[in-house]
């Protein structure tokens, strides 16, 4: 029995009068494959970054990797990678600069930095492209960068927070096929937002957010089956009331 | 703890340079056509034309002023990477807000020295200027120090605001403030009182003093060497820089700064 990768009571973030996230008891497990799911506005990207210390909790608290986020936020930092919704590349640099920043940010020696960058750009199909300026990828390439980038230091915890947005489909699908070897290989806890109901299938569970609360967690077969209905986007419209596309209620 | 993160900036900010060619040419250009442009008119109306030509009197304050176009504009670059999304992955990264402030400025310091000696190397031979062993050690200090204190306001500068679209108000407010009370194109002695006392909180007139002191001291007895203690000078570069720093880097630290550009998205 290993501790939660991660575990939020009562975790609440304001801003101004804007009730962001209510209060939300949450624990991923180790290993885990978690979906986060809910409309635009729901609190999804709110709680990243909670949970990933770049915003101090207005109640309640969380821990990530063991560590609490208001107290150890460089311990936990370092334990976590985050993919952010837009890329955070530097464009004008390299493929393997970028990657090197990343691993000094990270206080990776360049022994242990080179052969893991080596690594990662063949393992994510990148290796014929690494000195060439990141403005020149594609956005499934430099999505994919952006997830070896968020991996280079080995974190525990990943959170790729709406991953595919903005990609075309079949880029979408070499994403997902490289995050499920990724983590086949690693064991790696995936904290993943989106608002496409359908990426959310193959999580081992989900969490429903709607308006800053939480409206539904478990497997995704198990929501179903409560529900009686066929798809996760009934299962948000039995929870709710109304129908995903309507949400945002923040 | 942080030295490999610091250096990682510094990386950063000089491959970027490296490769933004326009940047580099400019600024390296500028200081000649002042040089050409405004050292030829003043040169004809300047008070001390009996005592010095102008365009060795100019020397010093030019290469002030390519410390802080070097040094600013290298800072503020601290903008643009809030804007394209990668200072999110430097907060994100396990090193404190102020090891950012400390890169960014240390990175604007080496730009800034570079540039600043880049045109040394052409403007001293041009005007005729041959500083002793003494002055161009001195004459290097100033620059590292101005650099970095120019850098590390910058930095605290860059923190403070929202977008780059406030660029043209940091040039009308700060830049060019900043340039006219130097001491760069006259002695600040001859400005009125009021403009006098603002010299004393601009810290690019305490570089180019010391420039002045490295450079102009066979004139410094006909009123054109620098007005200022030596000891002053330094005391005062390295408390800007340290202003600078303290102050930026609770402004990096404001959470606003990765997350509000989200929320209002969503809002």
């Amino acid at each position: 029995m290993t501790a939660a990768a991660i575990a939020a009571s009562g975790l609440g973030k304001d801003f101004g009068a804007v009730r962001a996230l209510d209060r939300l008891d949450l624990e991923v497990r180790e290993a885990e494959f978690f979906g986060f799911l809910g409309p635009n506005g729901a609190g999804k990207t709110t709680t990243v970054h909670l949970l990933a210390t770049l915003l101090a909790p207005s109640r309640g608290g969380a821990r990530v990797a063991g560590y609490d986020v208001a107290r150890d936020g460089l311990a936990v930092r370092r334990r976590i990678g985050l993919v952010f919704q837009e890329t955070t590349l530097d464009r004008d640099l390299t493929v393997e600069e970028n990657l090197r920043f990343a691993a000094r940010l990270w206080d990776l020696p360049r022994r242990v930095a080179e052969p893991r960058i080596d690594r990662l750009l063949s393992q994510f199909g990148l290796d014929g492209r690494r000195r060439e300026p990141v403005r020149a990828l594609s956005g499934g390439l430099r999505r994919a960068l952006d997830i070896a980038r968020g991996i280079l230091h080995e974190p525990r915890v990943l959170f790729l927070d709406e991953p595919t947005a903005g990609l075309d489909p079949r880029a979408r699908r070499s994403l997902w096929q490289l995050i499920r070897a990724l983590r086949e290989s690693t064991g790696l806890t995936v904290f993943l937002t989106t608002h496409y109901v359908e990426e959310a299938e193959p999580c081992d569970r989900v969490a429903i957010l709607d308006g800053g609360r939480l409206a539904a967690l478990g497997a995704p077969a198990d929501l179903k089956g409560e529900a009686g209905v066929g798809s996760l986007e009934e299962v948000f419209l039995a929870r709710t009331g109304h129908p995903f596309a309507d949400g945002g209620a923040a | 703890m942080g030295a490999r993160a610091v250096y990682g900036i510094v990386v950063r900010e000089w491959l970027r340079f490296l490769r933004q060619r326009g940047r580099v040419l400019s600024s390296l250009a500028r200081p000649f056509v002042w040089l050409i442009f405004a050292g030829a008119g003043f040169a004809a109306v300047f008070a001390g034309r009996d005592a010095i030509d102008y365009r060795v009197y100019m020397a010093p304050g030019l290469l002030g002023m390519v410390v802080m176009f070097g040094a600013l504009l290298a800072a503020l670059s601290t903008v643009t990477d809030r804007d394209a999304g990668v200072l999110r992955m430097v907060l994100v990264a396990p090193i404190r807000r102020s090891t950012i402030a400390i890169g960014k400025a240390l990175a604007a310091t080496l730009l800034g020295t570079v540039q600043t000696l880049a045109v040394a190397a052409v403007l001293l031979p041009l005007v005729g200027l041959r500083p002793t062993w003494d002055g161009a050690l001195l004459a290097l200090a100033g620059i590292v120090l101005s650099s970095l204190a120019t850098g590390s306001l910058g930095v605290l500068l860059a923190a403070g605001m929202r977008s780059i679209e406030n660029f043209a108000g940091v040039m009308n407010f700060v830049v060019f403030p900043m340039l006219f009370l130097s001491g760069a194109l006259y002695p600040i002695g001859h400005l009125g009182p009021v403009l006098h006392v603002l010299t004393y909180l601009n810290p690019l007139a305490y570089g180019v003093d010391l420039l002045k002191h490295a450079l102009l001291a066979p004139w410094t007895g006909a009123g054109y060497g620098g007005e200022l203690r030596v000891a002053l000078d330094v005391v005062a570069l390295v408390g800007f820089a340290v202003v600078g720093l303290a102050g930026a880097t609770p402004l990096l630290a404001r959470e606003g700064g990765v997350t509000r550009a989200a929320f209002r998205e969503r809002a």
